[in-house]
């Protein structure tokens, strides 16, 4: 019995703790690379993102997450033959005011990925994986649905319309 | 001044880590490799050999990885007899004096006679250069895969040409009237040297619109014919063969000189990443030039604090399936496989490998005790022929022993023989294998009739199994148990035979392998 309480209270600090972590990471989450390759075919952005994790696959996920952070938060720097791309949302309280929105949307799974389609040629190969302390650091090719995450994140009230202003 | 050179010390001090740093970032595996274009150009003496040897380079078929460039020089001169090797300087002298630069561009764009120029072999080139990533890149683009074709501007500055030369060619003739040739040849590579920034300004200077006025055209056919774009040397090679017809000769020569020159020129060397694994396989193939049995190390790479990645050589592997890929991409190239034959890690995902020519030929040398009798010293040579993607090997065999214990007789035994090689793991091959030879027993005498060689001799077989085992590769210990077998011996081995003692056994022979 005393055990299983034992076990019950470790679960809850642990879980706690955890979520803490995101959170934490989810505020700081501004630590990644990401070149415009070149212009992407209508309503899309083509770019060659970075993301760190503990195995090739969470890596992989975490460039995920990075591009479409990237196109809402940062925007895309330009390259030889693309221009430079402003963040959907370029208020820089967006994240704190609608913390929970993005906790659920770039959840593990979450509604993110319906907006990033990777294009790299199998797994991240080459020097484009890169075993780095503490985990890999791989680079991928992506494709993000620019306009249907700007349409998403306007219908949720999340970033502004144009027409809003006027 | 003692603060002067505290100063002085303490920059020299932080300079040589930066530029120890640097030089290992240069020295970084990648697996960017773009297909390369050589010109075939023949050395010539002057002398009666010259229409042979320009012979022997023009019909020698180059390898599929290269395209070729067909330019209006196709011989130089060197003014040197052929008993005599040619030098560097020699041939940089006389590629200095000819426009190899503008040849090459001329071929390339399919220049004409009134100075025009297009971009077809360009535009073809790319897209045949182009992989499956570019492909999926350029779907993924607004440009779309029509814009593949613009990768060949890169493959521009990837031309080379390669002087071959031929000396110190000798006919010998036998007793019996067989005759053969002997010669030796060099290679020497030279790289254009043509950078983007001047492939733009070439665009610029020389080329020819159909609306320029004609004072432009001859403008820019001037700026043409005044182009100043040097020859490197990037690498040189040095063989020699001998044959019975001397157009053979030459032929392997040139082979031998190429595959020597892929290994000393970085840029040959095809590089690529690890698709997928069990069977391990890459998409590379005929179009690379890929062949079975074609050894390949694989590269991890890892990257410090600082942010500096560093490539970490893992083990070898032969290709074993080689996929038929002489084609434009389309997005699914079928790979090749193949079978990893050294190294502690297992080869992984996304790993890069790059070709790292061998000969497939392995040296044993070790002790023998038994056999047919006595200790001696066994030394076998066996050629790679063939690899499947489970890590069985066929391999040819030389075999030959010396049996150290009767030195006034010199017994010796050669032949020739098979081996098919079972991996058990990667680390131990076990090869059952059958040799068939002859055993001479050799004895100072008078002797000169023409059957003597085959009466001091008899037949002999060897059946066997040879165990292998990687130590650091290509080195392995082998350790063999055989049987020999003396059958059909001749009269006067017979009689020397009576003395030496040597008859049909169990043998054991230990040894090492050493791969080249």
């Amino acid at each position: 019995m005393i055990a299983l309480t034992l076990l019950m209270t470790f679960s809850a600090v642990s879980a706690n703790a955890q979520s803490k972590d995101r959170r934490k990471s989810f505020k700081s989450w501004d630590n990644y690379e990401i070149t415009t390759e070149k212009v992407g075919v209508d309503g899309t952005k083509f770019v060659k993102v970075w993301g760190f994790g503990k195995t090739v696959d969470a890596a992989t996920m975490a460039a995920k997450e990075n591009a479409v952070h990237a196109c809402i938060f940062r925007g895309l720097p330009g390259c030889a033959t693309a221009m430079s791309t402003p963040p959907i949302c370029p208020n820089p309280n967006t994240l704190e005011t609608h913390e929970d929105y993005f906790q659920t949307f770039f959840a593990p799974g979450g509604p993110y990925l319906a907006y990033v389609s990777m294009t790299t040629d199998g797994v991240p190969s080459g020097t484009d994986r890169r075993k780095v302390k503490g985990g890999y650091k791989v680079g991928i090719y992506v494709q993000v649905m620019y306009d249907n995450l700007k349409r998403k994140l306007e219908a949720d009230g999340v970033a502004r319309k144009l027409s809003s202003g006027f | 001044m003692i603060k002067k050179i505290f100063i002085s010390a303490l920059f020299i001090f932080l300079l040589l880590p930066a530029a120890s740093g640097q030089e290992k970032v240069k020295e970084v595996v990648t697996s960017n490799y773009n297909r390369n274009s050589i010109s075939m150009v023949t050395v010539l003496r002057g002398d009666s050999y010259d229409s042979q040897a320009t012979s022997a380079v023009r019909y020698y078929k180059i390898s599929e990885k290269f395209d070729l460039n067909s330019l209006k020089t196709r011989t130089v001169r060197v003014s040197k007899t052929r008993s005599e090797p040619i030098y560097q300087s020699e041939v940089d002298e006389v590629v200095n004096k000819i426009r190899f630069a503008p040849e090459i561009l001329a071929s390339i764009f399919n220049r004409d006679a009134n100075g025009m120029m297009n971009d077809k072999t360009i535009l073809y080139r790319g897209n045949y250069d182009a992989k499956d990533q570019d492909v999926i890149n350029a779907r993924a683009a607004r440009v779309g895969t029509d814009a593949l074709g613009e990768l060949g501007h890169a493959l521009v500055s990837g031309s080379y040409i390669v002087l071959t030369d031929f000396s110190k060619i000798e006919r010998d003739t036998d007793q019996k009237g067989n005759v053969h040739w002997s010669t030796n040849a060099q290679a020497f590579a030279y790289k254009i040297g043509l950078d983007m920034d001047t492939l733009n300004d070439f665009y610029e200077k020389c080329w020819i619109y159909d609306d320029d006025t004609d004072a432009v055209k001859q403008e820019k056919r001037l700026a043409f014919q005044n182009l100043d774009i040097p020859m490197i040397p990037v690498a040189e090679a040095r063989t020699s063969s001998s044959a019975s017809k001397l157009e053979d000769a030459m032929n392997s020569c040139i082979g031998d000189l190429i595959f020597k020159l892929e290994s000393r020129i970085p840029a040959w060397e095809v590089a690529v990443t690890i698709i997928g694994k069990r069977p391990l396989r890459a998409k590379i193939g005929t179009k690379e030039g890929l062949r079975n049995g074609d050894r390949y190390r694989a590269y991890s790479y890892t990257e410090d604090s600082r942010g500096n990645l560093k490539s970490v050589p893992h083990g070898f592997l032969r290709a074993t399936e080689i996929s038929s890929n002489s084609g434009m991409s389309i997005g699914e190239t079928e790979p090749s496989k193949f079978y990893q034959i050294s190294g502690l890690a297992n080869i992984d995902e996304g790993w890069t490998i790059k070709q790292s020519n061998d000969l497939k030929i392995g040296v044993t040398a070790g002790l023998r005790t038994g056999g047919t009798g006595g200790t001696g010293i066994g030394i076998d040579a066996d050629f790679l022929a063939n690899t499947s993607n489970v890590g069985t090997m066929s391999y040819f065999m030389l075999s030959g022993a010396f049996d150290l214990s009767n030195a006034d007789y010199m017994p010796i035994q050669f032949g020739i023989g098979f081996a098919y090689g079972f991996h058990l793991t990667r680390f131990v091959e076990l090869a059952p294998y059958a040799v068939i030879g002859l055993e001479h027993i050799g004895y100072s005498s008078t002797d000169s009739s023409e059957d003597r060689f085959m009466r001091e001799s008899a037949m002999l077989l060897e059946p066997g199994v040879r165990a292998a085992i990687n130590v650091a590769y290509p080195l392995q210990v082998v350790a063999k148990a055989y049987y020999d077998v003396l059958a059909l011996q001749g009269s006067t081995y017979k009689m020397y035979n009576y003395y030496v003692g040597h008859k049909s056994g169990l043998g054991f022979q230990f040894g090492v392998k050493w791969t080249f």
